[in-house]
C-alpha cells in the first residue's frame, strides 16, 4: 500500500495573525429582548417594557460594535503545516477515454429530436382522422370525440349526448391544444425510446404501449372521471391510440439517425472508475 | 479595530462567540436537546395509542402533545440542526474564515433558541403542569377556527404563534447569511461550477426560507391581529377565509420539507462519493436538480388542501406540479445510485445511513406520489397513511441523513472518531425500530383510521398495527440511547481522528480537527471539485479533466 503524504501548499504563504470577528453578548442581548417584548404579550406589560429597554441597549451596543469599523481581534496562526495524506492506491482514469470507442450500453444511433416531433405531428393527424371516423360513424358528429377531449378541463360534463355533439369552439381550442401538446410531447418520447427497441419498434411501440396506455386509463377512469368514462367507447379509444404510435413509429423511423458518442457515461464524466478497469501497479 | 485574543471563560468563550463553528455546534447541540424531548413526547404518544380505549393520558395532555410534537420536530429539531451543520460546514468547505455576518450568525441562532424556549414556557404557564399548563393543543398547522379565540381562549395558541415568530426571525437571518457567504466568500478558484454539493444545496435551502418563511410570519401576525384587535383575516362568519389560513401555511409548509431535506441530500451527496471512491456522478445534474426543485416546490403547496374543494383544474394543477418535482428527486436517486455503481464501497456507519436514506426516500417518495393524486388523497387524507408517509420523510430521510452527518463530521468537529461498532447497532436497531413504526403505520391509515385520535374503539383492524407500531417506538429509542452514549463516550475517550480520517475530497478536511478559529492560515485556492484529491494526487489532478 502506498501512502501519498503532501502538506497544504496554502500554507505556505500564511501570516502570522488573523483578524477574526470579536466575540460580542450584542446579538444575544437583542434576541433576549426582542423575546421579552412578545413574551409580555402573554404576561404582563411589564415584561415587554423590560425587554424594549434591553432591545434598546442591545442595539446601541451592537452597533458599537461595528461602526465606524467592525471590531476584531486577532489570532495568533499556529506554524506547523497541516499534513493531508490518503492511504489509498492511485486509481488510473478510464482508458477508453483515449481508446477506441466502446458501446457499453447506450444505442449506437439516435433519432434527432425533430424526428419526435414530427413522428408525433402525423401520429396526431391519424389519431384525430380515427376518432373523428368514430364521431361520424357512432354520432354523426365529427364533434363528438373534439368535445369529449376539451371536456376534461371543465368540472361538469353531464350534459346531453344532442350538447355534446354539437359544435362548440372554446371545446374545440382547448381540444387543439391538448392534442397537439400531448402528440408532440409523446412523439419526442418514441423519438427517444424506438433506438432501445432492437427488436420490432413498430409492434412495441404501435400496438404494445398503446394497449397498456389503454387499458390504464381503463382501469382508472371509472375512479377519476366517472361521468367521461361512460361516455367512452374503449374500442375506438384503442384503436385511434395504436393508429397513432403506428403512423409515429413509421414517421420516426424514416428519419436519418444520428451516431451517439460511444464513450462510456463514466468515462464521458471523467472519473475514476475502479472495478472496471486495471488499476496502476498492479497493488491489491 | 483590532485587539490580541484574550482568554475568556467557557460560557464567554461559547454564548458571546460570533465563530461559526461555534454556533454551528451550540445549534446542534440545542437540537439534539429538542430531539429527546420531542422523542420523548412521541413515546408517550405511542404509549396512549398502542391498545384501544387506553386511558394512560387525557384527550387534551395528547393533544397538546402531538402539538408540540410536531411543532419542535419541525422548527426546533429539524431546522436548528441543519443550519447548525451548515454553520459549521460552509465556510471551511468553500475557504472561508466565517460566515458574512458573524454577528447576524449570533442573533440567528438565538432568536431560534428563544422560540424554542418560548413554546416550552408554555408548560409550566397556568393550569396545572402535569395536565401541559397552558401548552398549545391546535396542531402544528394549527388550522383557522380552531386558533379563533372562541375555540383556543386562553394564550397556549399565542405561545405556539410567538415561538414560531421569533424562530422565523432566526431562520431569515440564517437562510441571508448562508447567501451572503456563498455567494461572495468562496476561496479564490472556487467557482459555482467548483463549489462543493453541500454548498450548493444549502444556498438553494436560503432562498427557500427567504421565500417560504415571509408568508408563515404574515399569516401569524393576522392571527394575532384576529385574536388581539378583533381582526377578521380567519373568521368566515365575519367575511374572513379559513381557507386562506390553509393557504398561507402550506406556502411555507410544502416548501418546508424540501428546506429540510435538500440540506439532507447535500450530506448524501458529500458522504456517497467518499465512501465509494468515485466522484459524484452527474455533478451538474444535481445542482440543476437542487435548483429545480426548489422552484418547483414552490408551487405544490394545495395538494394538501385537495379535500378542501378547490376546482378541478385547481387539483389538475397540483397533482401536476407534485408530479414533476418527483422528477428532479429521482434524478438525484439515480444519480447517488450511479455514484456506487462501480465503487468500492465501504459500509461504514455514515455509509450505512445513506443507504438506509436511499431506500426509505424512495418509498416515501413513492408514498408521496400517490397522496399527490387527489382521488387517492381524497380517501387518505387526514388518516395515518398520511402520518406515515411524512414520517417516512422525516424519519427515513431526514432524521437518518442527519446521523449519517454526525457519524462522517463527527470527527472533524471534536477530533475524535464515534465508535464504529455502537455506530453500527445504532444503525440496525434504528432500520428495525422504524420499519416496524411506520411501514406498519400505513396500514391502519389504509383501514380508515384517522390522525390526532387519542384512542379508538377495538374490532376495526387497527390494534395489532398500533402495537407494532409502538413496539418499534421502543427499538428506535434505544437506538437514540445508544448514538447519544457513543457520542458522550466517543468525545472524551474516542480514537484520535486525524485531519482527515475518511480520505475525502472537501476542504474541512483539510484543516486540523477540530479546526482552528481562523479555519485555515491562509485562504487555499482550488482548481477542480476535488482539491484534496488534487493535492493528494498531483500526477492526476482532477483540473485536468474540468
Amino acid at each position: 500500500m502506498t501512502a501519498q503524504h503532501q502538506s497544504n501548499p496554502a500554507m505556505h504563504s500564511a501570516p502570522e495573525h488573523v483578524a477574526l470577528p470579536a466575540p460580542t453578548a450584542w446579538p444575544a442581548v437583542l434576541a433576549l429582548g426582542l423575546t421579552l417584548m412578545a413574551a409580555g404579550l402573554l404576561s404582563t406589560n411589564i415584561v415587554s417594557v423590560v425587554g424594549i429597554a434591553l432591545s434598546l441597549v442591545a442595539g446601541v451596543g451592537w452597533a458599537r460594535q461595528v461602526l465606524p469599523h467592525d471590531r476584531h481581534e486577532m489570532v495568533a496562526v499556529s506554524a506547523a503545516p497541516v499534513q493531508i495524506a490518503t492511504p489509498h492506491r492511485k486509481v488510473t482514469r478510464m482508458a477508453a477515454v483515449q481508446a477506441a470507442p466502446h458501446r457499453a450500453r447506450l444505442p449506437l444511433e439516435i433519432y434527432p429530436i425533430s424526428a419526435g416531433i414530427k413522428g408525433g405531428l402525423a401520429g396526431g393527424v391519424a389519431m384525430a382522422v380515427l376518432a373523428m371516423f368514430y364521431g361520424i360513424v357512432s354520432h354523426g358528429s365529427i364533434w363528438y370525440p373534439i368535445n369529449l377531449l376539451g371536456a376534461i378541463v371543465y368540472e361538469h360534463i353531464d350534459v346531453s349526448t344532442a350538447q355534446v355533439e354539437a359544435f362548440h369552439i372554446e371545446l374545440l381550442l382547448v381540444a387543439t391544444v391538448l392534442h397537439l401538446a400531448t402528440s408532440v410531447l409523446v412523439g419526442l418520447l418514441y423519438g427517444a425510446i424506438l433506438p432501445m427497441l432492437a427488436r420490432r419498434p413498430i409492434l412495441l411501440g404501435g400496438v404494445f404501449a398503446p394497449l397498456v396506455w389503454t387499458g390504464f386509463l381503463h382501469s382508472i377512469l371509472d375512479i377519476v372521471d366517472p361521468i367521461l368514462n361512460q361516455r367512452i367507447d374503449w374500442w375506438w379509444f384503442l384503436a385511434s391510440q395504436i393508429g397513432f404510435g403506428i403512423v409515429a413509429g413509421l414517421v420516426v423511423v424514416r428519419q436519418v439517425r444520428i451516431p451517439t458518442w460511444q464513450y462510456p457515461l463514466a468515462a464521458r464524466a471523467g472519473v475514476e472508475t475502479p472495478g472496471m478497469m486495471d488499476e496502476e501497479n498492479n497493488h491489491s | 479595530m483590532a485587539i490580541p485574543k484574550s482568554s475568556r471563560g467557557v460560557v464567554s468563550e461559547w454564548l458571546f462567540t460570533a465563530d461559526h463553528k461555534k454556533i454551528g455546534l451550540m445549534y446542534i447541540v440545542y437540537s439534539l436537546l429538542f430531539l429527546v424531548i420531542m422523542g420523548i413526547e412521541a413515546i408517550l404518544m405511542r404509549i396512549q395509542l398502542a391498545h384501544p380505549h387506553a386511558s394512560f393520558m387525557s384527550p387534551q395532555a395528547f393533544n397538546r402533545l402531538f402539538t408540540l410534537h410536531g411543532t419542535t420536530g419541525v422548527f426546533f429539531v429539524a431546522m436548528p440542526i441543519l443550519f447548525g451543520f451548515g454553520n459549521y460546514l460552509v465556510p471551511l468547505m468553500i475557504g472561508a474564515r466565517d460566515m458574512a455576518f458573524p454577528r447576524l450568525n449570533a442573533f440567528s441562532f438565538w432568536m431560534t433558541a428563544f422560540g424554542g424556549f418560548v413554546l416550552y414556557a408554555s408548560f409550566f404557564a397556568g393550569g396545572s403542569f402535569l395536565q401541559g399548563g397552558s401548552a398549545p393543543d391546535v396542531g402544528w398547522f394549527a388550522y383557522a377556527p380552531l386558533t379563533s379565540t372562541t375555540y383556543s381562549p386562553g394564550h397556549s395558541t399565542d405561545y405556539w404563534t410567538l415561538s414560531i415568530l421569533l424562530a422565523g426571525v432566526g431562520s431569515v437571518g440564517g437562510a441571508v447569511n448562508f447567501i451572503a457567504t456563498i455567494l461572495c466568500m468562496r476561496c479564490p478558484g472556487m467557482t459555482l461550477g467548483r463549489m462543493p454539493l453541500l454548498a450548493w444545496m444549502n444556498l438553494v435551502m436560503g432562498g427557500l426560507v427567504l421565500v417560504t418563511i415571509s408568508p408563515l410570519t404574515a399569516a401569524q401576525i393576522m392571527l394575532m391581529v384576529d385574536r388581539y384587535m378583533s381582526g377578521h383575516f380567519f373568521d368566515t362568519a365575519a367575511g374572513g377565509s379559513v381557507v386562506m389560513w390553509m393557504h398561507f401555511f402550506w406556502i411555507f409548509g410544502h416548501p418546508e420539507v424540501y428546506v429540510l431535506i435538500i440540506p439532507c441530500f447535500a450530506f448524501v451527496s458529500e458522504i456517497v462519493p467518499v465512501f465509494s471512491r468515485k466522484a459524484m456522478f452527474g455533478y451538474p445534474a444535481m445542482v440543476a436538480a437542487s435548483v429545480g426543485i426548489g422552484f418547483v416546490s414552490l408551487g405544490v403547496w394545495a395538494h394538501h388542501m385537495y379535500t378542501v374543494g378547490m376546482p378541478s383544474y385547481g387539483n389538475a394543477f397540483f397533482v401536476l406540479t407534485t408530479m414533476i418535482v418527483g422528477v428532479p428527486t429521482g434524478i438525484k436517486i439515480f444519480n447517488w445510485l450511479a455514484t456506487m455503481w462501480g465503487g468500492k464501497i465501504r459500509f461504514a456507519t455514515p455509509m450505512l445511513f445513506c443507504t438506509g436514506f436511499l431506500f426509505q426516500f424512495l418509498i416515501a417518495g413513492l408514498t408521496g406520489i400517490m397522496l399527490a393524486t387527489a382521488p387517492f388523497d381524497w380517501q387518505l387524507s387526514n388518516s395515518y397513511f398520511v402520518v406515515a408517509h411524512f414520517h417516512y420523510v422525516i424519519v427515513g430521510g431526514i432524521l437518518f441523513t442527519i446521523f449519517a452527518a454526525f457519524y462522517y463530521w463527527f470527527p472533524k468537529m471534536t477530533g475524535r472518531m464515534l465508535n464504529e461498532t455502537l455506530g453500527k447497532w445504532h444503525f440496525w436497531i434504528m432500520v428495525i425500530g422504524f420499519h416496524l413504526t411506520f411501514d406498519f403505520m400505513h396500514i391502519p391509515g389504509l383501514l380508515g383510521m384517522p390522525r390526532r385520535v387519542y384512542t379508538y374503539e377495538p374490532g376495526r383492524g387497527w390494534e395489532t398495527w398500533n402495537l407494532l407500531s409502538s413496539i418499534g417506538v421502543v427499538f428506535q429509542a434505544a437506538a437514540v440511547l445508544i448514538f447519544v452514549y457513543n457520542m458522550i463516550q466517543s468525545y472524551f475517550k474516542g480514537a484520535p481522528a486525524g485531519n482527515d480520517p475518511w480520505d475525502a475530497w472537501t476542504l474541512e478536511w483539510a484543516t486540523t480537527s477540530p479546526p482552528p478559529d481562523y479555519n485555515f492560515a491562509a485562504i487555499p485556492e482550488v482548481r477542480s471539485r476535488r482539491p484534496l484529491w488534487d493535492i493528494k494526487h498531483p500526477e492526476d489532478p482532477d483540473w485536468k479533466y474540468e
